[in-house]
């Protein structure tokens, strides 16, 4: 098979990027994407030219690293799949095939098709976590979850943060993102500690890395290499309402410790 | 510890107030629509309910203001999450394909433009009544205002009939996404209701707009006369 490549090239995060054509010849049908893209790389090295730089690490849709928008679609046209797993028999032969990385300003370029996808770790970083206590483990079965329960956190907890969310939403907004992140720990005992103070803190560092917000267009649902559900956004917009509620049940102004002794 | 106001000052919680107060202002649409089908009950039944309104200054005041509040707030906090929304994202995709965005979705700011702009053409015409001079204002048989004869008037216009059905068409429009919308932004969803939660906007969408049109378009193909 062969293909016409539309590529965005950028060198540099503050450098101007414009597409180039390239040709792909001799693919084979069952070349995976990045195989493909893998192979107009080595041509492009004969040639002694800069090869296309794109990220890409497990090559089994699990570790979240490979992003690519093909034909205007993150991680390309089918459902489910991450773009590792997406095969050039998918593809008409011959086809004009465009490539974007992900666009968003939290989202800044790297190189050609890469991005920092940093921010999602910063939202992490402000309460994506649960408290451990230290000392001895813990006997199996002391916490009791019901399947359901466990199923549905699950569900949640099978976001890999590649980010296709930001890339296929309109306004660049990580909600599907930060509520799979939110929901799974809400929904366990492990992350009841936090959960109020985790909603709060996540979604103000989404506000503050400069992503949108929400517009209920479940186009990142679509979108979601393991198809999480915007049920979680809904579940993260209950647990911030939540958080609101709790937290103006506080002591506005919490005594100073060292009150008594100035 | 943070106050409740700086709760909603975030994107979400400005997503919040922009939920509710579409909402406040979706009950009254509604209650505008069943207030109004009287008109085929007859002029009596109409102009009386006109009056029964009237006669209330503090209900009809705080109605009143009370949506202006709302709809000010809706369009402001509507205005600053679209610039944010637009921020976002600084370069657009070159190709850019929606997989299962509604059409209702994705025309919600030019379709709450549209209401907008008709929404002040309707004040102007049939609460104001500055746009149609030959409209006239007298009082019925009972004493009361003859609204019945003002709406009959208007409506026999071919011109008012089309902006005004083009005005309902932007309303539906907006309410197909809006009312699902808010209520995932006010975080409901369970398994056994979301498909109730999924059918509420068109639902309400085309009861409202089947509502008012039907008044439209009964009073222009003559069925209800003056």
């Amino acid at each position: 098979m062969k293909f016409t490549l539309n590529i965005w090239r950028q060198k540099g995060p503050d450098e101007g990027g414009r597409f180039v054509t390239y040709e792909a010849r001799d693919v084979s049908s069952g070349m995976s994407f990045l195989e493909m893209l893998d192979s107009v790389n080595q041509g492009l090295i004969a040639k002694g030219e800069e090869p296309v730089a794109f990220e890409q690490d497990c090559r089994e849709g699990i570790c979240g690293s490979c992003s690519l928008v093909i034909n205007g679609i993150p991680h390309g046209p089918d459902r489910g799949i991450t773009t590792c797993q997406l095969y050039m028999r998918r593809f008409p032969d011959g086809a004009v095939i465009i490539i974007e990385p992900w666009r968003a300003r939290a989202f800044p370029i790297i190189k050609d098709l890469v991005v920092d996808r940093r921010a999602l770790d910063r939202i992490m970083q402000a309460g994506g976590y649960i408290s451990a206590h230290t000392g001895g483990a813990v006997d199996g079965n002391v916490l009791l979850i019901s399947k359901d329960q466990a199923e549905t956190a699950m569900d949640a907890a099978s976001c890999i943060g590649c980010g296709a969310c930001v890339a296929a939403c309109k306004n660049a907004s990580p909600a599907l993102f930060v509520g799979a992140k939110v929901s799974h720990l809400a929904l366990l005992p492990q992350g009841k500690p936090e959960r109020t103070r985790r909603v709060k803190a996540m979604l103000e560092a989404v506000d503050r890395e400069g992503f949108g917000s929400c517009s209920n267009q479940n186009e990142c649902e679509a979108v979601c290499p393991k198809r999480i559900s915007v049920r979680f956004i809904a579940t993260l917009n209950r647990e911030y309402l939540r958080a609101g509620v709790v937290e103006s049940g506080l002591p506005a102004e919490p005594e100073s410790p060292h009150a008594e002794s100035t | 510890m943070t106050r409740p106001s700086h709760h909603f000052q975030s994107t979400v919680g400005s997503k919040v107030v922009m939920a509710l107060s579409g909402l406040g202002l979706m009950i009254y649409v509604i209650f505008h629509m069943l207030g109004n089908l009287q008109v085929f009950e007859g002029p009596h039944a109409l102009n009386a309910y006109a009056a029964f309104l009237r006669d209330m200054p503090i209900l009809l005041w705080t109605t009143r203001i009370g949506l202006l509040s709302l709809a000010t707030l809706h369009i402001v906090l509507a205005i600053q999450l679209t610039l944010r929304n637009r921020h976002a994202r600084p370069i657009a995709y070159a190709v850019h394909e929606y997989r299962q965005a509604s059409f209702a979705s994705r025309t919600m700011a030019a379709s709450g433009l549209v209401l907008l702009l008709f929404i002040v053409f309707h004040l102007l015409h049939l609460t104001a009544g500055v746009i149609d001079p030959s409209a006239v204002d007298r009082l019925d048989v009972g004493g009361h205002h003859d609204i019945y004869g003002k709406l009959v008037h208007a409506f026999q216009n071919p011109i008012i009939v089309a902006l005004y059905v083009a005005g309902q068409l932007g309303l539906g429009l907006h309410l197909t996404h809006a009312v699902t919308s808010s209520i995932q932004t006010l975080g409901l969803e369970h398994a056994a209701f979301n498909r109730l939660f999924k059918a509420a906007g068109p639902t309400v969408a085309l009861v409202v707009v089947l509502g008012n049109v039907a008044i439209i378009m009964a009073i222009f193909l003559g069925i209800v006369r003056g």
